[in-house]
């Protein structure tokens, strides 16, 4: 079994920040990891306070890159994400200024929050990955990746995304509270904004850009790959759902678990990586029946799983 | 990949032809040439892939036909009609582009062709041709729903196994409703139609009179005329006795019915046989020489040991019967001497002038015979069946010049002579020898193993036997024992067992005969003991567990599974084992498993084994030896 050299630097980048950093937030730390090298985005669902900004600008400063935020309310305007033409009166033109989304690390803070011409300008960005103002189309930087957060307890004024847009996201998922021993020392230390605020880079652009060429090479077994097929066609067929996953799903599905394999060390993907992954890239984007709304839709995935054997041989 | 649509059209060909090989030998020229015109010409437009024939030229080539048989059906001819238009429809059916629907009507008519032929011949060909139709119709059948759905679909190696595996299944579970459904079904013994017009049976042979002189020479036919089931006798001794002959006018011998009465002594051992002759339209049972009873209904018995058929004949039957071989009958009552010495008054002078000669010769009738038997040996015969005496001095010369004949000559011949000397005497018509088939423990009897011999009253100890052929200076060539068993001999007794017994048990079978043997069953069944029972059966059962044992094994124990699956079970069952997960742990990932045991050889394993299965290959050697050795580790 031959190890990829540059799983080395991730698997680093990982450790580090959930040793040193970011205590009992390993999961949604991988998942991000993942989300950045299969270059897809993620959305946190969970309440405040939970260290789900921590958690981004850790991110952007373990990996060096350049890190945007944006607080969305009712009444930001696509303008004040993407930026806009300022007119100079020493060149007597219009300048460009760019907004916070040219950043390598976009922070959507409560996206629910913003309008729905809000959220579709910026989903719309997300996918095409470049921004069209007044004719002119400006390119993102690469790698670029959307760290979106949302609260599901409070849902006075605002705007719950669609399912089409819930798509986008690659990974979706919770944070949770931290276990009793950990969140004791948390409270100890005090915020550790400072800290993440002087972090040294662990890798470099040109390595994260290097790794997501090398995950794209992660071998996938016809034997892996008509399990994710087997998954995706029991979401389509299952009782207590109307609609299953999409083919983007399916593919978003693969190329997660072949990044969870790239960090796992290994150069093909098991049944496990895609086990592993399931919950997080397929629970959004699954649409219930109207009367099973309220069911918790990961518990769901793992039920569907729980069904289907693995292959072993 | 297969193409469903080429697949089924070759499937509908085999059909065609399994429904019409058996019907060919019966019909007529023209649809004969129908037949081979329309495979031809479907053949080839199925290959081009262009269909010249229209189904509208199709349906109305059939009216003419169709006209022209209704016109020929008659009382007198009712079923060449009916199959020449089947034939003809299933030609023209297959002559044309086959969608779904004309090839079920392709299978139908197949069917019908197939059991119309039985009308014509009841062999266990029949059942040969009508297993692979049902096989065929079945995966065709199969494999029509799919080309109804999409014409031009195809289908991988192994979803066509998954199909012919269904097709197989379906006429394999019909099998057993076929036993319960066998017994109670009425049958024919012989096919409906063809009986009828049954060719003449005995082509050689086996007559109701014996007329040396009558031809020149005679062509032996290989065909088998009867088979009896008994265990092996000395070949020397199988004398078949069907018919006998008691009156003469010196050329003809034919048997006069009015059969003095003979009381028998019976004692000896006597040999129990099953005849099963073939259908013919002579009535004389065959038995072995000589029967004491036949056990038949409406069997009618002469004293001198001939039984004949009352009723029909024709059918297929089959008779027990017991014999004495020894050759010689004692008989109680005096013989009838006026009767079994009648001669022709216009009796040749040459041959009375030789026997009375010889009934000079001795005192009694016993040396009497001895001295004829005497002249026979040494008159330098030889036997032949060609070159024969003819006419009506026939006899004569060939006692006194040609002296080359058949067994008709040298028994009549010696018949005769004894006659004149005063000595009783008959001639038996039968069979001699026999081909025994050390596979189904029977003998077949050909056709050209039809014989004469004579039977003299001696005075003093019975009725003899006398084979005055086998005097000839060459009997020893014609009577020789069989030769070295061939493998195409071989070949041939174990296809005519396979024929005798497809007769046995399924031409012939009749209620009667399971009744019989279920009382049989029953009877033994109350006189043996409980416990010889069980000694018995203890054989069966431990063949039947070992089966089952084998069976359970396999499923078990993965006997014949690949490398890769026997190593992952061992694995399995030593982690659950080791390091106490439960069954649902073990039906998790690979991955997670190493996880959960947080072991080295464990991760060890995995790593190698996942890294061969999920790159897509198998094993190496020497991962193999690696792994049975971290087991060796986990073990330990």
């Amino acid at each position: 079994m031959s190890r990829p050299s540059t799983s080395h630097a991730f698997t680093n980048v990982f450790d580090t920040l959930s040793r040193d950093y970011l205590q009992g937030k390993e999961e949604v730390l991988r998942l991000s990891v993942i989300a950045i090298l299969v270059g897809g985005h993620i959305l946190v669902e969970d309440l405040p306070g939970l260290g789900k900004t921590t958690v981004a600008l850790a991110l952007a400063g373990a990996t060096g890159l350049s890190f945007g935020r944006v607080q969305c309310t009712s009444d930001l305007l696509p303008s004040d994400i993407t930026g806009l033409s300022i007119f100079s009166r020493e060149e007597g033109r219009f300048s460009f200024q760019p907004g916070p989304i040219f950043n390598n690390i976009v922070l959507l803070d409560e996206i629910n929050r913003a309008m729905p011409r809000t959220q579709s300008a910026m989903l719309e960005a997300m996918e095409e990955r470049r921004v069209t103002i007044e004719g002119i189309t400006y390119p993102l930087p690469d790698p670029f990746m959307v760290f979106a957060t949302q609260n599901p307890s409070d849902q006075s004024g605002t705007f719950l995304l669609p399912e089409s847009q819930l798509d986008r996201f690659l990974i979706c998922t919770g944070i949770g509270y931290p276990a009793e021993h950990l969140e004791r020392e948390i409270i100890a230390a005090g915020g550790i904004r400072e800290k993440v605020g002087s972090m040294e880079p662990l890798v470099t652009t040109a390595a994260i850009m290097a790794a997501r060429k090398e995950v794209q090479t992660v071998y996938l077994s016809d034997k892996v790959l008509s399990y994710i097929h087997n998954l995706v066609l029991a979401t389509r067929s299952h009782d207590l759902i109307l609609n299953g996953l999409s083919t983007r799903a399916a593919i978003n599905l693969a190329q997660a678990a072949k990044a969870a394999a790239f960090l796992a060390g290994r150069d093909y993907v098991a049944p496990d990586d895609v086990k592993g992954i399931a919950v997080a890239v397929c629970a959004h984007r699954l649409v219930m029946r109207s009367d099973m709304a309220a069911i918790e839709r990961g518990g769901v995935i793992r039920t569907i799983i729980a069904g289907i054997a693995l292959p072993l041989v | 990949m297969v193409a469903i649509r080429s697949l089924a059209a070759i499937l509908t060909y085999v059909i065609g032809l399994c429904g019409v090989i058996p019907l060919f030998p019966w019909l007529t020229a023209l649809p004969r040439v129908f037949l081979v015109a329309g495979f031809l010409s479907g053949l080839w437009q199925d290959l081009m892939g262009r269909w010249k024939l229209k189904p509208w030229m199709q349906n109305t080539a059939i009216v003419p036909v169709f006209l022209f048989y209704a016109l020929q059906f008659s009382r007198v001819n009712p079923i060449q009609p009916v199959i020449s238009v089947l034939a003809i429809m299933l030609a023209v059916r297959i002559s044309g582009e086959k969608t779904v629907r004309d090839s079920l009507q392709i299978y139908t008519l197949s069917i019908f062709c197939l059991a119309s032929s039985s009308l014509f011949d009841l062999s266990p060909v029949f059942l040969i041709y009508l297993g692979l139709l049902l096989f065929v119709v079945a995966v065709a059948l199969v494999l029509l729903t799919f080309q109804n759905q999409d014409d031009t679909m195809a289908v991988a190696m192994p979803e066509l196994k998954k199909i012919l595996f269904s097709g197989l299944l379906m006429p394999v579970l019909a099998v057993p409703l076929l036993l319960v459904i066998f017994p109670i079904m009425p049958r024919t013994q012989l096919p409906l139609w063809h009986f009828l017009n049954q060719p003449a049976i005995r082509t050689s042979g086996y007559s109701d009179s014996v007329e040396p002189g009558s031809q020149s020479s005679i062509t032996p036919s290989q065909t088998a005329a009867f088979r009896a089931e008994m265990s092996r006798q000395a070949q020397s001794g199988l004398y078949w006795r069907g018919t006998v002959f008691n009156r003469t006018d010196g050329i003809r011998w034919s048997r006069n019915p009015r059969v003095p009465a003979e009381r028998h002594e019976i004692s000896g051992r006597t040999i129990t046989q099953v005849i099963y002759p073939e259908p013919s339209a002579v009535r004389t049972l065959i038995a072995l020489d000589r029967p004491v009873g036949i056990f038949m209904r409406r069997v009618k018995r002469s004293p001198d040991g001939v039984f004949e058929l009352i009723g029909t004949t024709g059918s297929r039957l089959s008779y027990a019967v017991d014999s004495l071989p020894s050759g010689l009958i004692q008989q109680r009552n005096p013989v009838d001497r006026l009767f079994y010495l009648q001669l022709p008054e216009d009796f040749s002078a040459r041959l009375k002038a030789l026997a009375s000669k010889i009934a000079r010769s001795g005192k009694d009738d016993r040396t009497r015979v001895e001295q004829l038997e005497k002249n026979f040996r040494n008159g330098g015969f030889r036997y032949s069946t060609r070159d024969l005496p003819t006419g009506d001095r026939a006899i004569e010369q060939f006692v006194f010049d040609k002296k080359q004949g058949h067994c008709e000559f040298f028994a009549s011949s010696f018949a005769l002579l004894l006659r004149a000397a005063g000595i009783p005497c008959r001639l038996v018509g039968g069979y001699l020898g026999g081909e025994y088939n050390e596979l189904g423990g029977y003998y077949t009897v050909t056709e050209d193993k039809a014989h004469v011999w004579v039977e003299a009253y001696i005075n003093g100890s019975g009725w003899t036997r006398i084979d005055p052929s086998s005097f000839a200076t060459n009997a020893g060539d014609v009577w020789k024992p069989p030769g070295s068993r061939s493998l195409k001999l071989r070949i041939s007794q174990v296809l005519d067992s396979l024929n005798h017994e497809w007769n046995r048990y399924v031409i012939t079978y009749d209620f009667e005969q399971q009744i019989n043997i279920a009382r049989h069953v029953g009877s033994r069944l109350r006189l043996a003991n409980p416990s010889k029972i069980l000694r018995s059966s203890v054989p069966y059962f431990t063949g039947i567990l070992l089966l089952a044992g084998l069976l359970f094994a396999v499923r078990k124990f993965s006997l014949f599974r690949s490398r890769e699956r026997r190593i992952l079970n061992r694995f399995l069952r030593m982690v659950e084992r080791e390091f106490d997960l439960s069954a649902e742990e073990c039906a998790s990932g690979l991955f997670e498993i190493a996880s959960v045991a947080d072991n080295c050889h464990v991760s060890k394993f995995v790593a190698i084994f996942a890294g061969a299965i999920y790159h897509d290959r198998r094993l190496t050697d020497s991962e193999y030896l690696r792994l049975r050795q971290i087991l060796r580790f986990l073990k330990g």
